[in-house]
């Protein structure tokens, strides 16, 4: 049933397509799962091979440490957490763009957020994975990880509530148990979709199997829509909570540099300007590869560079307050660690990289040319993942290796094991994400259609100087 | 051997969402009871049109939400106050505040659990099978078809109906008789 292109003039305010005009139901359904059914190219092969490569890294990492125990790591007295719980904050950081795209923005009824939500949201998912994976090993025996959990142990003993640490093991595992229902739930419609538009029997049977006889029933959508708008309410305080909770680690310690109240916001901010640049730096060669642009256009990007101009003016202001708490406090070891140890001490090109990319290289977005210039945000986004990288490197190296004695500094120096594992689980995003694109609609295909009929009587009523529809 | 039981639909394609809104709710007002809709993504006004009561999904969040609520706060009561107290610098050993962040924490994985089994519940799924699927046609309803099903009593004479939907604007009418479900 071929629809009619929208004629009308679209609104001054947003003078670009969130949506191709010239698609229908029929036509977004083959152009958003043709990648599934296409076999996948030479480039999608290459690019499997350097990340299942780099999967090869963490597993060679993993097994040395495994094997020999976490003395491998360049971890040392005073410096016990370092790469461990850098990546481990860096990929949780990562994974909160994914749950800030599809919940906070469905509740704000952003609409643009549809065609990146199910992309942003598998991107959590995996990012959550990569991060469980450091405090786990940092266990030194994680097959006794189980010891985290109130479980009836025959010494009698339970876990000790009052720790920041306990608070992480549930609020890591709930988030990752909840990103991983809501990516679900939303992709079940696409699934019976893909079950629908199979062309063999083992696909029809696979697909069907996940998408759980889904036959998009008028009273299966009543319930679904409030099921799907709830996980999106609950878990918007989740995300909040999990990077505040992260942050606790930190703030609740004594430690000069971390023993601060501006840290759960600031981590907060972070987290999504972090997982926003990892966004676009994802999403600009898979939408360019999937043949995405009609429903990933350039609004999209542009929208996306604005959260990240905000956000990076919420790191800097987190920046600033440090210092001047550091400053007003008069406190000694404070002001060593902010004016001293971190500007001018052994890691002080870490600190300026990080200064460059996290508080300077946002600043870029302020024009328009940048924010819509493909090749400007996706080095932008690259700058800013390193800067972020920095930031979680500064926070717990600088802190710990010179806090109150100074004849108990030390100097921390990762190990190829240290690389191996996090080149590691840089693999594993990336290998876990191919899957994903190989394997899944990278956009919620019912979502889109939707989206396009709103927009369609949106544009009829604009026709005939009526604003706004919905 | 137990008799299978049969059920039959008169299975009625529409052009646009609109279309079957409008035919839903008119076959609503003759009398039809039992209707379902089928489309790749929620109708607006689809559920009005069906007649459907407010949805049981939010009580069931709201009953997960409370349960994890309430275990998380025994849970930790029991375990760091009674069980296993641990004098940590001389604080309270019932030290609410710091009971909190887990107790949010299992509020909302519950809430999500019984979200999600409420919704697979309340659906009946997973439903590998239904009678609907027995029309390959029908294979549009999650693609890009509208899709309106009436229950039909099985071995009746289902002309009748099939021309009213016609009637309605419906593209194809075909009869589907299946196991009931």
């Amino acid at each position: 049933m071929a629809e009619t292109a929208i004629t009308a003039p679209l609104d001054p305010l947003e003078p670009r397509h969130l949506v191709a005009p010239h698609h229908d139901d029929a036509s977004l359904n083959e152009t958003l799962l043709a990648h599934v059914w296409a076999k996948p190219g030479k480039g999608w092969f290459m690019l499997f091979g350097v990340t299942l490569s780099a999967l090869g890294l963490l597993v060679i990492g993993v097994t040395y440490t495994l094997a020999r125990g976490i003395g491998v790591w360049g971890n040392n007295q005073p410096v016990g957490w370092a790469f461990d719980i850098i990546n481990f904050v860096w990929w949780v950081g990562i994974g909160h763009a994914g749950t800030l795209i599809s919940a906070i923005l469905l509740l704000f009824q952003q609409k643009w957020r549809t065609s990146i939500n199910r992309f942003a949201e598998a991107m959590t998912l995996f990012a959550v994975m990569c991060a469980g994976l450091f405090p786990l090993l940092h266990t030194g025996r994680p097959w006794f990880a189980f010891w985290l959990f109130p479980y009836p142990s025959t010494l009698g003993a339970w876990p000790q509530f009052r720790s920041p640490l306990v608070w992480d093991v549930f609020a890591i595992s709930t988030y990752l148990t909840v990103s991983a229902l809501f990516w679900y739930v939303g992709l079940i419609p696409d699934l019976a979709a893909l079950r629908d538009s199979s062309k063999t029997k083992v696909q029809r049977v696979v697909y069907g199997l996940f998408s759980l006889g889904w036959r998009g029933s008028g009273r299966h959508w009543h319930n679904y829509k409030i099921a799907y708008l709830l996980l999106a309410g609950i878990s918007t305080p989740l995300v909040v909570s999990v990077h505040t909770i992260v942050s606790f680690d930190f703030a609740v310690s004594l430690i000069p540099g971390w023993h601060t109240t501006v840290f759960p916001p600031y981590f907060v901010a972070g987290a999504v300007f972090s997982g926003f640049a990892m966004v676009i730096t994802l999403i600009v060669p898979a939408r360019k590869y999937l043949g995405l642009r009609d429903v990933i256009t350039d609004r999209h990007l542009e929208n996306m560079n604005k959260v990240i101009l905000a956000t990076g003016m919420l790191v800097s202001y987190g920046y600033m307050m440090e210092h001047f708490v550091a400053w007003y406090s008069q406190n000694q070891y404070e002001l060593w660690t902010f004016y001293v140890n971190r500007a001018t001490g052994p890691y002080a090109g870490v600190y300026w990289l990080m200064i460059a990319c996290n508080v300077i290289t946002p600043n870029i977005f302020w024009f328009k040319k940048c924010r819509t210039s493909i090749p400007i945000m996706w080095v932008a986004s690259i700058m800013v993942n390193i800067g972020m990288w920095c930031e979680r490197f500064i926070i717990i190296v600088t802190s710990l290796s010179q806090d109150f004695l100074p004849s108990s500094w030390a100097i921390y120096t990762p190990t190829w094991v240290d690389w191996c594992i996090y080149i590691g689980t840089l693999g594993l995003f990336g290998t876990l994400f191919l899957l994903f694109l190989k394997f899944v609609p990278a956009v919620a295909v019912s979502e889109v259609k939707e989206l396009q009929l709103e927009l369609k009587h949106a544009a009829h009523l604009n026709g005939h100087g009526t604003h706004g529809a919905h | 051997m137990e008799a299978t039981v049969l059920d039959s639909w008169v299975l009625a394609e529409f052009g646009t969402p609109d279309a079957l809104v409008d035919a839903t709710r008119q076959m609503r007002e003759k009398g039809f009871q039992g209707m379902d809709t089928y489309s790749p993504y929620p109708l607006h006004g689809g559920s009005e049109a069906l007649g459907l009561p407010p949805s049981r999904v939010p009580f069931i969040a709201l009953g997960g939400a409370l349960t994890g609520m309430c275990t998380a706060l025994a849970m930790q009561t029991w375990m760091n106050t009674y069980d296993y107290p641990l004098n940590i610098g001389g604080r309270p050993l019932l030290s609410l505040p710091a009971w909190v962040p887990i107790t949010f924490e299992l509020s909302v994985l519950f809430a999500a659990f019984g979200i999600f089994f409420g919704l697979l519940a309340l659906s009946r799924l997973p439903q590998p099978y239904h009678p609907v699927f027995e029309s390959d046609a029908f294979r549009s309803a999650s693609t890009h078809g509208y899709w309106l099903s009436v229950p039909q009593a099985t071995g009746q004479d289902a002309t009748a109906v099939m021309d009213q939907l016609k009637s309605l604007g419906a593209t194809q009418v075909t009869l589907v008789t299946g196991e009931k479900e």
